[in-house]
């Protein structure tokens, strides 16, 4: 029974970090109507960043979380109009061509990183490492816990800023209808770069904590790409409010995979599930998708 | 006509030489061209539904790699087929799993499609990679073959059969013209009678086994496999870039891109023996490719078609070979 709790508080406090970038993720798509491989790419470099913040400069892993944000969202501002150009080019499949050209990022990302550091995993030190905190029966890790509250503290920041600012009621509007958003006057082109921005910063601060939590490695992209996938699909492409429970529903299934049947299996378990969902529910269980 | 002449005949003069490069160097170029070969043919593999039907596959290398672990387990010690018996069942098995797999994932539309081909490749892969009969994460070693102008012969029969295939199928005959009506718009392709699912079905499992048939080849000349080496994302990453590279649904394209990318490939190993460079190399491609060359190299090439889209030329096509379908 104590393994059954500890599986599941473990399951929902990497639920919780795995939200932020989904949710994000789900928002670009909402908006700017792409799918983002690179997703990955970009929590990995997170990842990269707080190691080299700690190794190079001797600052707590937790310090290197703005500073991904800012350099991680300056990118994506930078990268966002290049992809709103494709999905909106005149070729004969904007779609496909941006889905490719995200594949490519994801593709060129991790090709740089395997040739600048190699297949060797990294971890981000912070002041809470190997720290855990007594809860009952249950003990857990306090990076843990510190990486789930501030995954709730931007999911939070995120939904306030979406549901009660006028930028965010923009957003929304362009994510729900951007023809009739353009004619009340959001330039989407703006909002999407900015939205891209808000999310590689997002997605690079998840990756800065990922990389607390376990480590990163080049290779692990991959793994975060199907996460943010395996979300997009449970709660249908573009739902940011179904992200969560999606987000929360794939740290617990992992966990009691990983605990109970072995870690080898864990991403056969949710490649499957994700096959299947797709499969019986195109448009994801909570039949939001757009 | 003139220039129909002069095709005929370059072309003819490709396949000449293709035949007597065994004869003309040594056994290190003729691997590397045999290598050229089969990723030619696996990006017309992978074109014919990417580029012809407009399905994006994002797990292509599944069906390489089964048929590379049919050929692997019925050639090892218990059963110890021949190989042309392997390749045979390799098929049907890739057909088998091609029409189950392909029903369902071919009613999801552009993105979904691409998510759920990837995770079932990467479903493969982990498959392969924890059950024991597959030989674990190990992999499966074959009976050793080392016989470089079978291989070569054997690419090269396999290469043609693919683009002759592709040739009479997607740019000769009716069915391609329907692949290309769904292509460009599918609700009008099943308005004028066309059955989609059908048409979509028919062409994966085409495009299916013949990646399954290179991979049971490939699994015979390396005589060794892992998950990784014959599932990995990294072989369909390639299928892709080289039909991006040399044109999606051009009948040339993806065996310039193959052939291209595959010299690129060889030469930064020759150089630099670091394989993670390439693919950065591969991403940077795709990215510039999609830029700047959305047509590919064979859209350089192409005449300018005055005003009609492929659409209204498809569609004028199959009016006037007599309507709908009439399956």
């Amino acid at each position: 029974m104590d393994l059954f709790l500890q599986t599941l508080l473990n399951g929902l406090l990497i639920g919780g970090v795995i939200a932020t970038f989904t949710i994000a993720f789900q928002l670009t798509f909402g908006v700017l109507h792409v799918i983002d491989f690179a997703v990955g790419g970009w929590v990995v470099l997170g990842g990269y960043l707080g190691y080299y913040m700690v190794a190079a400069f001797g600052l707590d892993g937790f310090v290197a979380i703005p500073v991904a944000f800012v350099l991680f969202g300056a990118v994506g501002y930078l990268i966002g109009p290049i992809l709103y150009n494709v999905r909106n080019s005149r070729t004969a499949r904007p779609e496909l061509m941006a889905l490719a050209l995200t594949f490519g990022l994801f593709t060129l990302l991790r090709g740089g990183m395997l040739t600048a550091w190699g297949f060797n995993t990294r971890n981000v030190t912070t002041a809470l490492s190997g720290e855990s905190l007594m809860v009952g029966p249950v003990t857990v890790p306090l990076i843990r816990v510190a990486a789930a509250l501030f995954a709730v503290a931007i999911a939070g920041g995120l939904f306030i800023f979406l549901y009660r600012t006028r930028y965010g009621l923009a957003i929304r509007a362009t994510a729900e209808n951007r023809h009739n958003a353009a004619l009340m006057g959001v330039n989407i082109r703006r909002l999407s770069a900015n939205v891209y921005g808000l999310y590689a910063g997002i997605t690079a601060m998840a990756g800065v904590l990922m990389g607390a939590i376990y480590s990163v490695n080049p290779e692990s992209g991959l793994r975060y790409t199907l996460f943010a996938f395996f979300v997009a699909v449970l709660a249908g492409l573009g739902s940011v409010g179904g992200a969560l429970v999606a987000a929360l529903l794939l740290g617990v299934i992992e966990a009691y995979v990983a605990t109970y049947v072995g870690s080898s299996y864990s991403l056969l378990a949710i490649f499957s599930t994700l096959f299947l969902v797709l499969l019986v529910s195109p448009r994801g269980i909570l039949r939001r998708g757009l | 006509m003139k220039s129909r002449w002069l095709g005929l005949l370059l072309l003819g003069a490709l396949l000449v030489v293709l035949v007597l490069l065994p004869l003309l160097v040594n056994n290190y170029w003729l691997r590397i061209a045999t290598g050229a070969l089969m990723w030619a043919g696996l990006a017309c593999s992978w074109n014919m539904l990417g580029g012809y039907a407009g399905y994006i596959n994002f797990g292509h290398s599944a069906f390489f790699g089964l048929g590379a672990y049919a050929t692997a387990l019925l050639m090892a010690d218990p059963l110890g087929l021949p190989f042309t018996v392997t390749v045979l069942a390799g098929i049907a098995v890739t057909a088998a799993c091609a029409v189950v797999i392909g029903a369902p994932t071919l009613r999801l539309r552009g993105a979904y499609f691409a998510i759920a081909t990837w995770a079932f490749a990467e479903v493969l892969i982990q498959f392969a990679t924890v059950m024991d009969f597959t030989g674990g994460i190990g992999g499966l070693s074959l009976p050793p073959f080392l016989n470089e102008r079978f291989f070569y012969f054997a690419m090269l029969a396999a290469a043609v059969l693919t683009y002759l295939a592709t040739w009479a199928l997607f740019e000769r005959s009716r069915f391609g013209l329907k692949v290309k009506a769904l292509r460009d718009h599918e609700p009008a392709a099943e308005a004028m009678g066309i059955n989609t699912a059908l048409v979509k079905l028919q062409t994966f499992v085409l495009s299916a086994i013949t990646a399954s048939v290179f991979g049971a080849i490939f699994a015979y000349w390396v005589t060794f496999i892992n998950p990784r080496s014959v599932f990995g994302g990294d072989i369909t990453d390639q299928m892709v870039v080289m039909v991006l590279l040399g044109g999606l649904g051009t009948l040339w394209g993806p065996a310039i891109g193959g052939v291209a990318l595959f010299v690129v490939n060889r030469l930064i190993w020759m150089y630099w023996g670091d394989t993670a460079f390439y693919i950065a190399i591969l991403g940077a491609a795709i990215v510039l490719v999609v830029l700047f060359l959305p047509n590919g190299i064979a859209g350089l090439f192409a005449r300018r078609r005055g005003g009609a889209t492929v659409l209204d030329k498809t569609v004028e096509k199959l009016a006037r070979a007599g309507g709908g379908d009439r399956n």
